[in-house]
């Protein structure tokens, strides 16, 4: 038995350690550390509850206005106020921008970079991987930083400025868009659909977004594009059987409407054929070991006191759970809570989540995000309101739910004479990241490396990277 | 990786045409106030002066730094000065991984001591010595402190480097500390803001490596071109403050016709920064423009100046609002309160450090 420690880690928002015991060449156990803590929900303490709405999303510089989503939501349940529809329109737009550009990031900059590595060129496919893909020279980064950041216009047009918005509030958006505005919202997310449909895609949005079997899925492996290029490259290295687990998949839901949410939110068993509810009240964080001192398990309960000394502690994390269970949360969780057939098939065939089904999900969620804010945009009635206007948030308690594009996000708040009283966040990489329990269950990314052949590459080996990434961790979110 | 390669070599090697190169020259040149023969100096420049090596690091922080620098508006911004950037080293973007990424920063720091500009995006955080961000299995601050002995200057990216941003906010649980009180012997220059606009990031990136040397600093060591501007003065909702014409709620018709936000808190009379004429997002919009205050974000404690949603100051503190709110009402008497706003703002930098009495009480 050898340990290996892998970090700093690269092309990762924030730091991240792992410490692998190896045994005759495959991961026999693992530890994930989140190694840095900034302490917002201490610092939250204290203030007027609106403040929430400026210092939370700093949590985050990558999926801030997620963070918006998630105080803005946490104190309409406390005000009661209910944004109008364009107000529901217009945040659904910047959150769906936000999360569309989050997953190209980590499929073209973060993910898709490990298979030009050398170790891959006695690879088929590897020359035109390589080209495209190197991080930083490859040809591919050259169109997506354009495309993305054309794309966030709409954040400019909708949120003023992106990373931290400020526009988000509880009833509604700040920003009411005239005509003009609305065009240059349409013309932005027309251009960005071009740029999918030439360069990731190589094919029409409806058409990915049709794909209901694997069998179709590895028709489209055949055509041009990005996306097809990974099904190839997937297909050859097994991806399929790589960073497997078999966890409940949760979802807190996302873009809703009238007519109900576009992601819906819930619980999804690999295994089953339906998604069921999800107990809220069953969420509970472990901190056995994390550097912090002993609480309540119920984020509505706790209180956070770091101790850097604690015994036998690893992270900075806590140990979210549900009904005491660890959880995987991400696009993966939330398509098969949603019931997209493809990616529901893909967990049935490996009998859970792997590097590949993680992958597809986010890619297919890129097309039937950027269809739904098509769809939003014309929906926008100009000459009604925007935001409600609705009393201060005084006394109560509330959490506040969205899904972030790496997953499940909540803001526990309570409120007392109109001061923050307790403000506990539990974010999507908390989930899968999260250290050991007390029952010494280890969190899902420590359950998707046991089992890893690593060869004679040790913690160079490329596979490592491939079963972190898959995931797309964001660990400034992570311990907060 | 040589020290004799210039920038423009750099770009050649990108495929960036000599057209595109020229534009980008005159771009940077004008935003940065350099004036007609501005453009030819920075061309000559990067022709023919060595290509400066720059470090960018990450401490205690959220990545909306480099979030927002990865989308400055100019295209061969974004190709040429990330790449030449990440040619060194970058914990974001790079490639390399792991013991690899280490060796690389080393290699880099030996090969061009006294030479590179290290970029810090992020902070120290002092408290558990140093626990409360380890990198590469040390503590963020050695590893800040190893590679600023031997750099030639540093940048403090955004709120975080330059005063300690979010995660100094009371009660400062990490003890989360900016750049300059952690490194006292070299020459500092601080680009605030949460994060700061791309345009002025690639500015003092493409100005340091242009001229080899820092632009002129203010007294607070920001670079002068990008923060001598208050908000307020250049804000195109200016005319309405000076008149009195208030937005009183989100989207009320008020805000619907664009007046002015003071009321909802807007800190851009205390704030010095390129937004109101740089704007975000490639000039879209910024946070007055979508209907919300300016949150004063590139101001030294701004995190602590709340609430975020009153106004500065109330009315009686300096008496205008009342005036206005009654002037609003008589058409004749708009020209006395235009006189009676300014002195207003004059007394504005007192009456904002009053806000700290005004904090709600921590538990």
């Amino acid at each position: 038995m050898t340990r290996l420690i892998v970090g700093p880690f690269n092309r990762v928002e924030g730091d991240l350690e792992l410490t692998l015991d190896i045994a005759e060449g495959r991961v026999a156990q693992a530890r994930v550390a989140t190694t840095l803590y900034r302490g917002f929900e201490q610092i939250l303490v204290g203030r007027l509850a609106a403040d929430a709405l400026t210092i939370a999303p700093r949590i985050c510089g990558i999926c801030s206005l997620s963070q918006s989503m998630a105080a803005a939501a946490a104190l309409r349940g406390i005000s009661g106020v209910q944004p109008p529809p364009n107000g529901v329109l217009a945040a659904n737009i910047a959150h769906a921008a936000e999360n569309i550009a989050d997953h190209l990031t980590h499929f073209y900059l973060f993910f898709m970079p490990d298979f030009a590595r050398a170790s891959y060129a006695g690879e088929g496919w590897f020359a035109p991987v390589a080209a495209r893909f190197t991080a930083v020279s490859g040809a591919a980064a050259q169109e997506v930083l354009p495309a993305r950041a054309r794309l966030l216009h709409v954040m400019g047009l909708i949120a003023g400025k992106w990373p931290h918005s400020l526009a988000i509030q509880p009833g509604g958006v700040t920003r009411a868009l005239d005509l003009g505005e609305k065009m240059r919202l349409i013309a932005i997310l027309s251009d960005f659909r071009a740029f999918l449909e030439r360069s990731l895609f190589a094919a029409p949005l409806e058409q990915v977004a049709a794909i209901a079997t694997p069998e179709q899925l590895a028709d489209f492996s055949q055509g041009q594009g990005d996306f097809a290029a990974f099904l190839r490259v997937a297909e050859s290295l097994r991806l399929e059987t790589l960073g497997a687990v078999a966890l409940p998949l949760i979802s807190f839901g996302a873009y809703h409407s009238a007519q109900g949410a576009l992601f819906p939110a819930g619980l999804f068993d690999p295994g089953a054929s339906e998604a069921r509810p999800l107990p809220i009240g069953a969420i509970g964080e472990d901190v056995a070991f994390s550097y912090m001192r002993d609480s309540a398990a119920d984020p509505a309960r706790s209180v956070t006191q770091p101790d850097a000394d604690r015994e036998n502690a690893y992270s900075w994390a806590k140990a979210p759970r549900l009904s005491g269970e660890p959880a995987e949360t991400g696009a993966v969780a939330r398509q098969a809570v949603a019931g997209d057939p493809l990616i529901r098939a893909l967990i049935a065939q490996a009998g859970g989540t792997n590097v590949f089904v993680r992958v597809v999900a986010r890619v297919i969620e890129i097309a039937r995000l950027a269809l739904a804010a098509e769809g939003w945009a014309r929906e926008i009635r100009l000459k009604e309101s925007f935001s409600e206007h609705g009393p201060a948030p005084l006394h109560g308690e509330s959490i506040g739910m969205v899904e972030a594009a790496r997953g499940a996000l909540g803001h526990w708040l309570s409120v007392e004479k109109g001061v923050i009283q307790r403000y506990q966040i539990v974010a999507p990489t908390t989930w899968n990241f999260s250290p050991r329990d007390a029952r010494g269950v280890p969190g899902p990314l420590e359950q998707a490396l046991v089992g890893v052949d690593v060869g004679a590459a040790g913690a160079k080996a490329p596979v490592i990277q491939h079963v972190v990434r898959s995931f797309d961790p964001c660990m400034v979110c992570t311990a907060h | 990786m040589s020290v004799a390669e210039t920038f423009y070599d750099v770009i050649r090697r990108q495929g960036i045409t000599r057209r595109s190169f020229t534009k980008f020259c005159s771009l940077t040149a004008a935003s940065m106030g350099l004036g007609a023969t501005g453009a030819a100096n920075v061309a000559n420049a990067l022709e023919t002066k060595p290509r400066v090596p720059v470090i960018w690091m990450h401490g205690l922080e959220c990545t909306c730094c480099s979030e927002s620098f990865i989308r400055s508006a100019h295209p061969l911004v974004k190709d040429v000065v990330l790449s030449m950037i990440s040619l060194d080293y970058d914990d974001t973007i790079m490639a390399a991984a792991g013991h690899q990424a280490d060796a690389i920063l080393k290699e880099t720091r030996e090969k061009y001591k006294g030479q590179y500009i290290l970029a810090v995006e992020g902070n120290p955080p002092l408290n558990e010595d140093g626990m409360f961000c380890i990198d590469g299995g040390r503590p963020f601050v050695e590893k800040l402190k190893e590679m600023a002995a031997d750099a030639s200057a540093i940048i403090a990216w955004g709120a975080c480097a330059s005063w300690g941003c979010v995660q100094a906010a009371k009660p400062n649980p990490t003890q989360a500390t900016p750049i300059d009180k952690v490194i006292t012997n070299k020459p500092i220059i601080k680009v605030p803001g949460c994060p700061p606009i791309a345009e002025v990031m690639t500015g003092v990136v493409t100005f340091i490596t242009t001229f080899g040397r820092l632009p002129e600093l203010d007294r607070q060591g920001r670079p002068q071109m990008f923060y001598s501007q208050r908000i307020h003065d250049k804000c195109y909702r200016r005319p309405h403050f000076d008149a009195g014409q208030f937005v009183e709620q989100w989207d009320d018709q008020n805000a619907r016709e664009g007046k002015c936000l003071y009321k909802m808190g807007c800190k851009g009379p205390t704030t010095y920064n390129a937004c109101s004429t740089v704007r975000w997002n490639n000039g879209v919009s910024f946070p007055i423009q979508s209907g919300h205050g300016c949150i004063g974000c590139s101001e030294d404690g701004f995190w602590d100046k709340g609430p975020f949603y009153e106004r500065l100051s109330n009315i009686n503190h300096f008496g205008v609002e009342s005036n206005a709110d009654k002037i609003g009402l008589t058409a004749a008497a708009v020209v006395g309160v235009g006189i009676a706003a300014h002195a207003a703002v004059t007394a504005l930098g007192r009456v904002t450090v009053k806000h700290d009495d005004k904090a709600p009480p921590k538990a």
